[in-house]
């Protein structure tokens, strides 16, 4: 009777254990989820700033067509991108054409004297710095997801479960230089 | 469990939270089984003939005495869930200011509000030249955030932001409702101490019987003994509480803002400033207090130093990048 209780106790405790870690590691996939759609808002604010961006260097720096087919090329890449690493590279690639476009503005005082372009050059400011944080904590909340379900108990169940493990969003040895210390954009 | 990374890091504190929280019902149990026995001791209540048949009689009242202990508890917590927000503002000086008094601050927590899909507290100001700010309001209708002026004139509008997700952190956890929780059982077992003391000053012994004298003197003692030290435990188990809250706290801004480097500077630009004249039932509140002695043990806030090495530890801060970024962005005052 003793020893039958004593089973029982110990097998309710593990089943409460597993339930407890199975339960974390949902909740630290949601905050994994939940950082990367941090980062989706950002880039969308980003992608949908560039057609006035166009727009307004168009009239400026009429001989600067490459830069700007650059940019647009870029950013319908980005608009498309699935996955982390996808999306990562090609808005690496956009964050990149970004800055060699707003670089235009040395070459011609009144693009950089107009007052949407000022404007717009601020925002991109803004969401190039708050795109480093979301960034930042995402890889972050990867790094807290990836390492729990490689440690005991969870990796014993994990995989088949359907805990896998997330990519870092990383944008690329170049451009990660400028990006850590926001702002990239420089004026 | 593994603690890797911002998120694991508060749910472990949440977790060790509720372990302590849930010390204080067992104290308060045995706080009622002492002074069953110290009453025993003395004569009031009846006793069996062997000190064995005494210590389980006064078990056995414990169906009566433990229920009785939980609803003095649940009347005083009733008082303090009402009354609460009002007390500490007056305790504080607070003035309620307005989105046209101060509409930057008002912003800043708005759109944290926002991105929690949460009602904006309201905000209180201290005029003061400290630096501190605290979170009150136990049901939702009186939440409110108090900061001080000194805190608005010193901090950037990013770090700022990092001390109002700080305690919009603590309202979000509940934790002005949990330090309330902890402030009646450690108030009702601090009551229950003091009764003894009293009781040893002027009555003890006097009624004490001689037919059973020794065995009255050891119920007496073992009884006095489970209160003296279930009160302790009931003060450590209150600052441990109060102390995992606020480094809880601590990430949960770095959840909200995503910039652990703001709340690195915020910190250590209170650090050393924080003194805000308060009762001491108020001061847990506070973003920062200092306590004095015993190694912390009866400290209800953990060293700013500890608190920015965590920060670095499990939200991925920089202590080095000391100045915020220039970002050519003007900044909306």
């Amino acid at each position: 009777m003793i020893s039958l209780i004593v089973i029982a106790v110990i097998v309710v405790v593990v089943l409460l254990m597993v339930i407890g870690a199975y339960n974390r590691l949902v909740a630290l996939r949601q905050n994994a989820n939940q950082a990367f759609a941090d980062i989706d808002v950002q880039l969308k604010q980003r992608q949908d700033l560039i057609p006035n961006l166009v727009e307004t260097v168009k009239g400026y720096a009429v001989h600067e067509r490459g830069t700007l087919e650059a940019v647009v090329a870029a950013r319908n890449a980005a608009a498309v991108a699935t996955g982390t690493a996808e999306k990562a590279a090609a808005e690496g690639a956009l964050g990149g054409a970004l800055r060699g476009v707003l670089a235009l503005a040395e070459a011609y005082p009144d693009l950089k004297a107009n007052a949407s372009f000022v404007a717009l050059q601020a925002e991109l400011a803004d969401i190039e710095n708050k795109l480093a944080a979301a960034r930042r904590f995402f890889n972050n909340a990867v790094g807290d997801y990836n390492g729990s379900i490689q440690a005991f108990p969870a990796v014993l169940f994990a995989g088949s479960m359907g805990f896998k493990p997330r990519e870092f969003f990383d944008v690329g040895e170049a451009p990660r230089a400028t990006l850590q210390d926001a702002p990239a954009v420089k004026f | 469990m593994a603690v890797l990374g911002l998120k694991s890091y508060i749910l472990d504190n949440n977790w060790k939270s509720v372990v302590l929280l849930a010390g204080f019902p067992v104290l308060l149990t045995g706080a009622a089984y002492g002074v069953q026995l110290v009453l025993m001791g003395l004569g009031y209540l009846p006793s069996t003939s062997t000190l064995d048949g005494d210590f389980a009689l006064s078990f056995r009242m414990l169906a009566a005495g433990a229920p009785l202990a939980f609803l003095v508890a649940g009347i005083w917590f009733a008082i303090a869930y009402w009354g609460e927000g009002s007390i500490i503002a007056a305790a504080t000086g607070a003035q309620p200011v307005t989105r046209q008094d101060e509409p930057a601050l008002y912003n800043l927590l708005e759109n944290l509000c926002i991105s929690r899909g949460m009602p904006t507290p309201s905000i209180r100001i201290v005029e003061d030249e400290a630096l501190n700010a605290y979170a009150s309001g136990l049901n939702p209708k009186q939440q409110c955030v108090t900061v001080t002026r000194g805190l608005l004139k010193a901090l950037q509008p990013e770090e700022l932001e990092a001390v109002l997700g700080h305690e919009l952190t603590h309202i979000i956890n509940r934790d002005t409702r949990l330090m309330v929780i902890c402030a009646v059982f450690a108030g009702i077992i601090s009551l229950i101490a003091q009764s003894l003391y009293r009781a040893l000053l002027y009555g003890g012994g006097r009624r004490r019987d001689d037919r059973k004298g020794n065995a009255g003197f050891i119920l007496f003692a073992v009884g006095a003994v489970l209160i003296v030290v279930g009160y302790g435990l009931s003060v450590v188990i209150r600052f441990a509480l109060s102390r995992k809250r606020e480094y809880m706290a601590d990430a949960g801004s770095v959840e909200l803002t995503k910039n652990p480097d703001a709340m690195i500077r915020a910190l250590a630009k209170i650090k050393d400033h924080a003194e805000l004249d308060a009762p001491g039932q108020v001061t847990p509140l506070f973003i920062e207090h200092r306590g004095r002695g015993l190694a912390g043990l009866f400290d209800s806030h953990p060293p700013i130093d500890d608190r920015i090495a965590a920060l670095v530890k499990y939200a991925g801060g920089r202590v080095e990048a000391q100045e915020p970024p220039t970002t050519g962005v003007p900044v909306t005052e």
